[in-house]
Formats: C-alpha cells, sequence, structure tokens
C-alpha cells in the first residue's frame, strides 16, 4: 500500500493550494473549460451564423477567422495571449485569465463549426412556415429556428467540452498551477512520488473526459447528431439570414444548400 | 517613418520590431531544425498513427469478443486523457519502466525528445483514427463482404483488396482533419524540448526577448502547411469519389 500513502496530497491535485493560495489542479481545468467555452459562445454564434450568409464580404472574414485559429496550434495561440498581448495592451493580465483568453479565442472557431452545421441541418422549410404564420424575420429566427438549431447542437457542444477540458492541459506550459503542472510539480519535488503523481494526473482526466464523453453518446442517442464533415464549407443557406441578399423569388426552391446565382 | 524598414514601432509599443533576427546565424539554424524537426514528427507519427489505429480499428470490430473489448479499451484509455499526458508520460515515465540496461540508453539519447514525442503523439492519435476508420468500415454494405468471399479471398486478402480501400475512403473526410490535428499537436512536443519549431521560437525569445518576429514567422508556416493539407485531401477526395448515385442503398 506504498502507492495509497503516496496519494496522501490528492488535496492538491483535486484543488491545487486552493485554501491558502489560488485554485488550482483539476478543479481548474473544469474551471477553464467552463468559462471558455461560455466566453467564446456569442462570437462563436455570431461568426458560424454569418458564415451561412451568400454575401461574399459577410461570408469571407468569418471563414478566414475560423480557417486561420483553426490551422493555428492551441499552443500558438496561448504563447500569442502570453508573451505579446501585454506589448501591446501593457501588462496587467494574470496567466489564469491570459490562458483563458487564448482558449476562449481557440474555442470560438470551432464553435463557429459547430453552430454552422446545426442550422444547416434545420429544413428549409421551417423559416417559410415561421414566416408564414406572420411573425418577422427576427422572430421566426429567434423562436423558430435557433430552439431548433440549438437542439441539436448540444451533444456536440458537449463533445466539444471534453475536448477542450483535454486542452487545458496544454496551459501548464505557461505555468497555470492545473493537474498536469501539479502532477509535474510533484514530481519534481518529490521524485519518489513520480509514479503516484503521473497516475493521479492520468485518472484526473480520465474520469471527468470519460463520464462526460458517455454522458454526450446518450445525449447523441437521444437528441440525434448531425455530421460536421459532410457538410461543405462553401455552402451557404440565405434563407435563414435576418438579411437575405437576394429577393424572395430568385431563391431556387428546393432544399439546395449552394448559393444561388448572383442575380 | 524612420530610416530603416525593419525598425518601425506600430501604435506606442515598447517593442522595436526587427525582423532580421530569426534570419540571423545562430537563430536561423534554430528554425531550420524546427521545421525538420516538425516535418519529421509530422510525416512519423501520421504512417505510425495511421498503422496502429488500422490494427486497433480492425480489432475493435472482430468476432472474438476478448481482442474487441482489448481494443475498446485501448480507445477508451487513450482518448479520454489528453495527448499531452502522453507525451509526458513516454518521456518521463516510459523509460524508468523498462529494465535498466535499455532505460538509461535511452534517458541519455540525444534524440529522445524526439522519440518520445512520436511515441506519444502516435499512440493519442491512434486511438482517434481507430474509431474515425471503424465508422468507416461501418459504412461499407455488408453485400461488400460477402463478393469478397463468394469470389474465394481469404480473411487477410479480403481486408488488404476489399474493405481497407473502402475504409479509407469513406474515412477520409474526417481522417484528413484528425491529420491536420495530429499536425498542430506536434507543437506539444516542445514541452519535452524536442528542438520543433515552436521550441525553436520559445528559446529564441528567451535567449534574445525578441520572439514575437520568429513566432510571426511559426505561426504563418503552421497555417501554411496546415492549409495546404487541407488542399491536399479535398483534391484527394474528388480523385477517390465513385459515383454511386446510380445504386441505392438496398442494391449495394
Amino acid at each position: 500500500m506504498q502507492l495509497l500513502d503516496q496519494l496522501a496530497n490528492w488535496n492538491f491535485y483535486l484543488f491545487g493550494p486552493f485554501p491558502r493560495g489560488e485554485m488550482g489542479g483539476l478543479f481548474l481545468n473544469i474551471i477553464m473549460a467552463f468559462l471558455a467555452i461560455v466566453f467564446s459562445f456569442v462570437v462563436g454564434a455570431i461568426v458560424g451564423y454569418s458564415r451561412l450568409s451568400c454575401r461574399m464580404y459577410v461570408k469571407f472574414p468569418c471563414f478566414a477567422y475560423v480557417e486561420l485559429i483553426r490551422s493555428t496550434p492551441l499552443i500558438m495561440l496561448i504563447f500569442w495571449f502570453y508573451f505579446f498581448l501585454p506589448y501591446i495592451f501593457g501588462s496587467g493580465i494574470t496567466i489564469f485569465w491570459s490562458a483563458v483568453i487564448a482558449l476562449s479565442v481557440y474555442a470560438s472557431a470551432y464553435e463557429a463549426e459547430i453552430v454552422r452545421a446545426g442550422v444547416m441541418a434545420i429544413p428549409k422549410g421551417q423559416m417559410e412556415a415561421a414566416l408564414s404564420t406572420g411573425m418577422s424575420r427576427y422572430q421566426s429566427m429567434r423562436h423558430v429556428i435557433l430552439p431548433q438549431a440549438f437542439r441539436i447542437m448540444v451533444p456536440s457542444f458537449v463533445s466539444f467540452f471534453v475536448s477542450l477540458f483535454k486542452d487545458t492541459s496544454v496551459t501548464y506550459i505557461i505555468g497555470v498551477i492545473e493537474l498536469t503542472q501539479a502532477g509535474i510539480i510533484i514530481s519534481q519535488r518529490q521524485p519518489d512520488k513520480m509514479y503516484a503523481a503521473y497516475i493521479s494526473m492520468g485518472i484526473g482526466f480520465w474520469l471527468v473526459s470519460f463520464s462526460m464523453s458517455h454522458f454526450a453518446r446518450r445525449l447523441e442517442k437521444k437528441i440525434g447528431v448531425f455530421d460536421l464533415e459532410s457538410i461543405r464549407p462553401d455552402a451557404c443557406r440565405d434563407d435563414f439570414m435576418l438579411l437575405p441578399a437576394h429577393k424572395k423569388d430568385k431563391t431556387p426552391d428546393t432544399l439546395s444548400t449552394s448559393c444561388p446565382p448572383q442575380s | 517613418m524612420t530610416k530603416n524598414w525593419r525598425r518601425t514601432k506600430i501604435f506606442e509599443l515598447n517593442y522595436e520590431f526587427d525582423w532580421s533576427i530569426p534570419f540571423r546565424e545562430p537563430y536561423l539554424g534554430m528554425m531550420i531544425t524546427g521545421v525538420k524537426v516538425t516535418i519529421i514528427l509530422l510525416v512519423s507519427t501520421s504512417i505510425t498513427s495511421l498503422l496502429l489505429g488500422t490494427a486497433i480499428s480492425i480489432m475493435r470490430i472482430s468476432r472474438i469478443k476478448i481482442v474487441r473489448m482489448l481494443g475498446t479499451l485501448y480507445v477508451e484509455i487513450f482518448r479520454n486523457v489528453p495527448g499531452l499526458f502522453w507525451i509526458l508520460f513516454f518521456y518521463f515515465i516510459f523509460p524508468e519502466l523498462l529494465p535498466s540496461w535499455i532505460g538509461d540508453k535511452l534517458n541519455t539519447y540525444t534524440y529522445y525528445p524526439v522519440v518520445a514525442g512520436i511515441l506519444g503523439l502516435t499512440v493519442d492519435n491512434a486511438s482517434y483514427v481507430s474509431d474515425i476508420l471503424r465508422s468507416g468500415r461501418l459504412a461499407i454494405p455488408h453485400g461488400q463482404r460477402e463478393a469478397a468471399i463468394s469470389t474465394g479471398l481469404g480473411r487477410v486478402q479480403q481486408y488488404f483488396h476489399v474493405l481497407l480501400p473502402q475504409m479509407y475512403r469513406a474515412a477520409l473526410p474526417p481522417l484528413g482533419t484528425r491529420m491536420v490535428h495530429n499536425f498542430k499537436n506536434t507543437s506539444l512536443c516542445m514541452a519535452i524540448t524536442a528542438p520543433e519549431l515552436t521550441w525553436a521560437t520559445q528559446n529564441i525569445e528567451s535567449l534574445t526577448f525578441r520572439g514575437i518576429e520568429a513566432t510571426t514567422i511559426a505561426t504563418l508556416f503552421y497555417i501554411a502547411l496546415a492549409s495546404a493539407m487541407i488542399a491536399v485531401i479535398i483534391i484527394l477526395e474528388k480523385v477517390l469519389k465513385i459515383d454511386v448515385s446510380g445504386i441505392s442503398a438496398s442494391e449495394a
């Protein structure tokens, strides 16, 4: 039972130096992932929704934003926000907040993809039916399209939360005392506890993401899931836009997801 | 405008850009080594994780229950722990678990960080690849297998000539996304001081306190290579596409 003795400081893995210092450990990983997903939600939803527009000057900046963020490694984003933003905005941001901001920017690009695919999955007739009941475009978006879209997005958001939770381990590189950093601190200060440190790191991450991904899988069975990969990136759905670019009689009356011909 | 265009100030930054730094000698060498190591990591982990992922996806659809359970166990263990953990694990713990005559050799080997990075990225990526390939296998209609049996192919031949090519083709779009993700994950190897591109930029930052230039160039490199990978995948998809519009699911 030597291993159990070595796990005596489980407090540090879970909460970091919490009662006497800042919050840390596994709990911090969950907090960071949660904050990032909440902060990035508005930007992600706006960018993802605007990417469906058929107007080039709305669509292209959103496309460029998503693709730029998605093809940059997370560790690079974290460095950008940690080392180089202080040059521009002055110092005064703690490592925790710079990590959360970097994670939020990272998450917003992925959330935009989820929102785009979720809105794409709504049949075209929904908007027409809502408009024919006399709702305005804003009302039909607010009461008909978006509630349905967000309902089918929930499983994707949960599984994205799992992946973001695992990605928060990267923030150890700038010194946030989350679970990875806690394990490394213990394994460096007390080399005899190295195995225990790594085992508790692994088990901590595994338990949270295993339970969450099973929850996501159950939700998928219940709500259904859409295929993110099957939706073409150049597709646009002008009929769902608040300000459609084309006159109604010019849009084709099929379920086609391609751009209607330009005037 | 100042006289030297390389030393211009933007806003009221307390930072002067000096774009010559990443192109000066000790730092240029670091950057070039970084690009080389990143590409080595990318190519080797793509190949190994594709092989391991294929093996595990075949295990997961096996008829023998224990083999199937082992495959599922692998995926559940390796998917739910971050890739960074596996990289650290293979760097710090793995040589200790091995017998000392080989472990000591590994610990003193100069390029062990790169090897540990390859191992860690492989086991992490293979779990995702196997999951993707498994859903690709499930997308193949049952008749394909029956047709392969009826032409007299053995079990191994069925896989190599009929099922695997179709598995890869069906799984190509998510597989491509996963490989781009794997490429971005190579930057995690800087945590164990593998001299790849991100590590090079941070080394320059810590040596000169002028890391923005090197980091900009590295970021552009990552974006360019990731976009090129996506372009190759889209082209491959178009080349490999077979028009099956005439065949309905029930016929196939």
